[in-house]
């Protein structure tokens, strides 16, 4: 419910000193909080960390099953889905040692790469995959020294994140 | 002149500079330290203790940068004004008294550079430098943003100076003096035998019109519409980098310090002692002779004095993250339509009570 | 339409629509010819194959039968009332659809055919969106990849038994190579001999399977269908020039399929067709214009050879201009009549076909009984009838200066004079002996028509840009217009 406060102006208002006087005592106020009480709501960044929701979004991983092989097929929908076209897969035959378990899996991508300065961390990709392959961790350092090290190949994208990292 | 007096001339004019180049990093640091405090921030604090060496390793990379000059500027100019506003507040710190005299054996040293019978029109001079740089930055650095920032800069000041002359007139009709030492001593009396007799207490109402205009005079905010960011990128030192930037960048801080001094000289008794101080040195009266006495005096002025400087700098960096900026046309109403009628009837009005009673 | 001719037609009611069917149609015929088709689902039945009334998924509700009727088998009779929507049949497909789906895997996303896929389609319009099939799938674990021959990859867990591919190589190209294995759940397909199959046509078969179980190498795994873009064209691999679709992406074509034309191909075409635009895509193609200096060919631009070509062609005094018989129609009659306005010299303009030993529509024969033609080149017809005569490189001898344009499969005549240029389509090993190449559209990047070996003038669009500095016959001989200091005469317009 939103309350909606109205001021009515006053005589003072009109020589603007008094109104002066409230802001200075507001800012005084502060100052003396954050000084001497350590009010200051900064974070310092790279000793204490925000604490980010279970969804926050960041780097991407694709998940792999117990013989490290990606659970990804290939199947282009992350491709499709993605509303910054940050996805590139190249899709080829999966050879035959990379297919354990009983049920033959047909196609793999032979290459995947996400351009993370593209992506807009949308989560759509996580949506559209079939087979919960494509996952965004929680990982938000993600700078590089140059923009090569931005595109995330599929032996970056397949590294290890435990849970949603 | 002797010997002794050059080097007590060479020591007081250390001491000013020394002032003035020590505070500017003080207060660069407290500018954005004190900014952050206001806004519940924490602000630079990783180069060195508490982010003190934050001004150094600011200065030390505008020191270090190219030296560049636009194509288009002309060079002269825009050489020289970055230097003419550096100068021009120091030299006009040079009129200001900071305590009132060292006795150091038979020799009696004044703590004024210049000890000048007219020293407030010397201070105000000097001041008036101040115009020049900004309008020669802006019109030698060939940009049209900075032209707008010295076109405005120059305009608001001149349009604040008249203000601001006539509340000093007003003061100067209550001193019935020019000598900035000779206000001061006024000013070391009470009134009512508990408050001091300072200016502030005696003219409220020229006080406050010369601090607005102290504030319009420094381009400071909420009257910084010279250097308006959101219209201006930054005004008439928009093409300075470098050192040429850091000048003008100490120039502002040292008008600051400059104008700090003027105004408690005018209105806060100076270097005169604050309330209590008196009260505390009394207990030494009888322990030192007459001159230790006045040496130790001379030393709580100085004492005093920069206090009373340092609380009007705080009330700078104060009033400036606390005041949003004006708009021009507010800025001009401000000036010309209210500041100026209310200095000349101040005027009027003081010269009537003094005529009527005869101070 | 007369009164007679309407009494002579038959007339039946689909959904309410009267329409006129021919004698001997069945309701799907009828139904296709009146367009309105769309309505019947249908797995088995295709226009191009005999009728086998296997998958029941046609089946259609018609008035005073008591059973539903199969629309692809069952003929139609004048006066025939046929509901295709009715509940009946919606529940009757829901259960056909049922069971189809009950052994089929659910790996759209790794099949090749989603996207085009009639099973997926009509799961969508007509399936359950539950299975009471609660058992495990029937899993072919030899057979969930396995190549029926080096073109085509078979996925037996797709497969809904259609038999269309069974029909199509007893049918159509009679070589019966393959076959269903066993009956009812075990049913599978096999080659009838273990070395798969050997036809020139199986790409057609990956075409018709309304599922994702055959595939064609060529594509498999290549694209998605659905980023595809679909182009109309003409296959310009030989003399018959099928009607395709080249299917397009962000300028490059993925593959080619047949396009229905009843004149040309029916819904066939050739594997070496359906391959034929990789020739144009590949690395070794000339994409930017070339020019000898100092014994080796040199990457130039066109500003440079074209005054360097009008300077060569007023040098000259005999000329020798030789059109592959692949350029189209336009282009050659372009070429022809304009290019020996801009030099005096003595203009012979002669056609080159030289693919298995084709010279001219004389020598042409088909290969087999469907569609494969000696003749590898488009257009041998069509330059003919604009009366450009093949080149007899005994007799026609002596030129100072030859160019030579070729835009597909054309061989390399042998020396033709002291001075060649090359125009048009050239890969790198080919343009040795050349002094320019001047690098021109293929078939994907350009308009005009061919006039196949059946006399059939078909036109084709453009579908992709073409590459690199490549030019149209248009804009060179423009700019060469521009170049040149004398008038040029204005014939194009008027005879084309």
């Amino acid at each position: 419910m939103t309350k909606i406060v109205t001021y009515k102006e006053g005589r003072l208002d009109k020589y603007y000193i008094p109104a002066l006087l409230v802001g200075l005592k507001v800012t005084l106020k502060q100052f003396y909080k954050t000084l001497f009480l350590g009010q200051a709501t900064t974070i310092n960044y790279p000793e204490e960390k925000r604490e980010y929701s279970q969804r926050f979004r960041g780097e991407h991983f694709i998940s792999v099953d117990p013989t490290k092989t990606e659970n990804c097929t290939a199947c282009y929908l992350c491709q499709t889905v993605c509303p910054a076209d940050c996805i590139t897969i190249v899709a080829g035959e999966r050879p035959e040692e990379e297919n354990p378990f009983g049920v033959k899996k047909e196609k793999r991508p032979v290459s995947f790469d996400i351009d993370a300065l593209r992506c807009c961390f949308c989560g759509f990709c996580e949506e559209a995959c079939p087979k919960d392959a494509i996952k965004l961790s929680r990982n938000y350092e993600m700078a590089t020294l140059d923009r090569e090290t931005a595109i995330y190949d599929l032996d970056h994208l397949k590294r290890e994140v435990k849970g949603r990292g | 002149m002797t010997l002794f007096d050059y080097i007590a001339v060479a020591a007081k004019i250390l001491f000013i500079v020394g002032l003035a180049f020590s505070t500017v990093p003080i207060m660069v640091w407290f500018e954005r330290r004190g900014a952050a405090w206001m806004q519940a921030r924490v602000g630079p604090n990783r180069v060195g203790i508490f982010g003190l060496m934050q001004p150094v390793a600011d200065v030390l990379k505008l020191l270090s940068k190219e030296m560049f000059i636009p194509a288009a500027a002309s060079k002269f100019y825009y050489n020289l004004a970055p230097a003419i506003s550096a100068i021009a507040p120091v030299a006009a710190m040079a009129a200001i008294p900071f305590g009132s005299y060292l006795i150091i054996g038979d020799h009696k040293v004044n703590l004024q550079i210049a000890s000048l019978d007219i020293g407030i029109l010397a201070v105000l001079a000097f001041a008036g430098l101040e115009v020049y740089p900004i309008m020669l930055a802006g019109w030698a650095s060939n940009n049209k943003y900075s032209m707008l920032g010295a076109l405005r800069g120059s305009s608001q000041m001149i349009s604040y100076e008249i203000a601001l002359g006539l509340a000093l007139v007003s003061m100067l009709l209550v001193y019935g003096t020019l000598d900035l030492n000779a206000m001061v001593v006024y000013q070391d009396q009470s009134l009512l035998g508990f408050i001091p007799r300072w200016g502030v207490f005696l003219n409220p109402l020229a006080a406050l019109i010369f601090m607005i205009s102290i504030f319009a005079e420094t381009n400071r905010l909420p009257f910084d519409l010279p250097e308006g960011e959101s219209e201006l990128v930054a005004g008439y030192h928009l093409e300075y980098g470098a050192s040429k930037f850091a000048l003008f960048f100490f120039a502002e801080y040292v008008a600051m310090l400059m104008a700090s001094g003027l105004f408690i000289t005018i209105f806060f008794g100076g270097y005169g002692l604050i309330p209590g101080m008196g009260w505390v040195l009394s207990f030494f009266q009888t322990s030192l002779s007459p001159d230790m006495f006045q040496n130790l005096t001379a030393i709580a002025q100085i004492a005093a004095f920069v206090f009373k400087v340092g609380c009007m700098m705080f009330f700078f960096v104060w009033v400036r993250w606390t005041m949003p900026r004006f708009r021009y046309d507010q800025l001009m109403h401000l000036g010309w339509k209210i500041l100026f009628p209310i200095a000349l009837v101040n005027l009027l009005a003081v010269a009537l009570i003094i005529a009527w009673i005869g101070v | 339409m007369t009164t007679s001719e309407a009494l002579t037609k038959p007339k039946m009611t689909i959904d309410g629509q009267v329409v006129e069917f021919e004698p001997g149609d069945t309701i799907m015929r009828a139904a296709e010819r009146a367009r309105v088709d769309k309505t019947i689902p249908r797995f088995c039945y295709h226009p191009g194959l005999p009728v086998a009334g296997t998958c029941r998924m046609c089946a259609v509700e018609v008035e005073k039968a008591p059973k539903l009727m199969t629309a692809c088998s069952t003929p139609a009779a004048d006066g025939m009332v046929v509901l295709t929507q009715s509940d009946r049949v919606r529940k009757s497909r829901s259960g056909v659809m049922e069971m189809l789906l009950a052994n089929h895997p659910l790996d759209c996303p790794v099949c090749d055919q989603a996207g085009e896929c009639s099973l997926q389609d009509y799961s969508y319009e007509y399936g359950p969106s539950k299975s009471e099939f609660k058992e495990d799938k029937r899993v072919w674990k030899e057979a969930t990849t396995k190549a029926l021959s080096e073109r085509l990859t078979l996925n037996m867990n797709r497969c809904i038994h259609c038999e269309r591919c069974v029909r199509f190589t007893e049918d159509v190209t009679k070589t019966n190579e393959l076959l269903m294995d066993n009956r009812g759940w075990h049913k599978e397909l096999t080659t009838a001999l273990d070395e798969g199959m050997f036809n020139e046509y199986q790409g057609n078969v990956a075409d018709i399977c309304p599922v994702g179980a055959i595939t064609f190498n060529d594509f498999r795994f290549q694209k998605r269908v659905w980023f595809l873009k679909e182009k109309v064209g003409i296959c310009d691999g030989c003399a018959k020039g099928c009607s395709i679709y080249a299917d397009e992406e962000k300028g490059t074509v993925h593959r080619y399929r047949a396009r229905f034309n009843a004149e040309v191909n029916k819904h066939w075409i050739c594997d070496e067709g359906r391959m034929s635009f990789h020739r144009y895509q590949n690395a070794e193609r000339v994409i930017h214009p070339l020019l000898s200096a100092s014994g080796s060919l040199n990457a130039t631009t066109w500003e440079t050879v074209v005054p360097w070509l009008l300077s060569e062609m007023k040098k000259a005094r005999r000329i020798l201009l030789l059109i592959g018989t692949d350029a189209s129609s336009e282009e050659a009659a372009t070429i022809a009549q304009m290019l020996p306005s801009f030099s005096s010299a003595d203009f012979v303009v002669r056609s080159w076909n030289g693919t298995n030993g084709v010279q001219s529509s004389v020598d042409d024969a088909a290969l087999d009984h469907l569609l494969r033609r000696r003749d590898h080149t488009s257009n041998t017809r069509g330059i003919e009838s604009l009366g450009i005569k093949p080149w007899n490189s005994a007799t026609e001898q002596n030129f100072d200066l030859a160019i030579y344009f070729r835009c597909g499969r054309a061989t390399l005549p042998p020396v033709m004079a002291q001075k060649e240029i090359a125009w048009g389509v050239f890969d790198l090993p080919e343009i040795q002996r050349f002094a320019a190449v001047l690098p021109g559209l293929s078939t994907l990047e350009k308009f005009g028509t061919y006039t196949n070996c059946d006399q059939v003038t078909q036109s084709f669009e453009i579908v992709v840009k073409g590459p690199g500095g490549t030019a149209s016959v248009r804009k060179v001989l423009d700019g060469m217009k521009l170049k040149s200091s004398t008038p040029v005469r204005e014939v194009v317009r008027d005879t084309i």
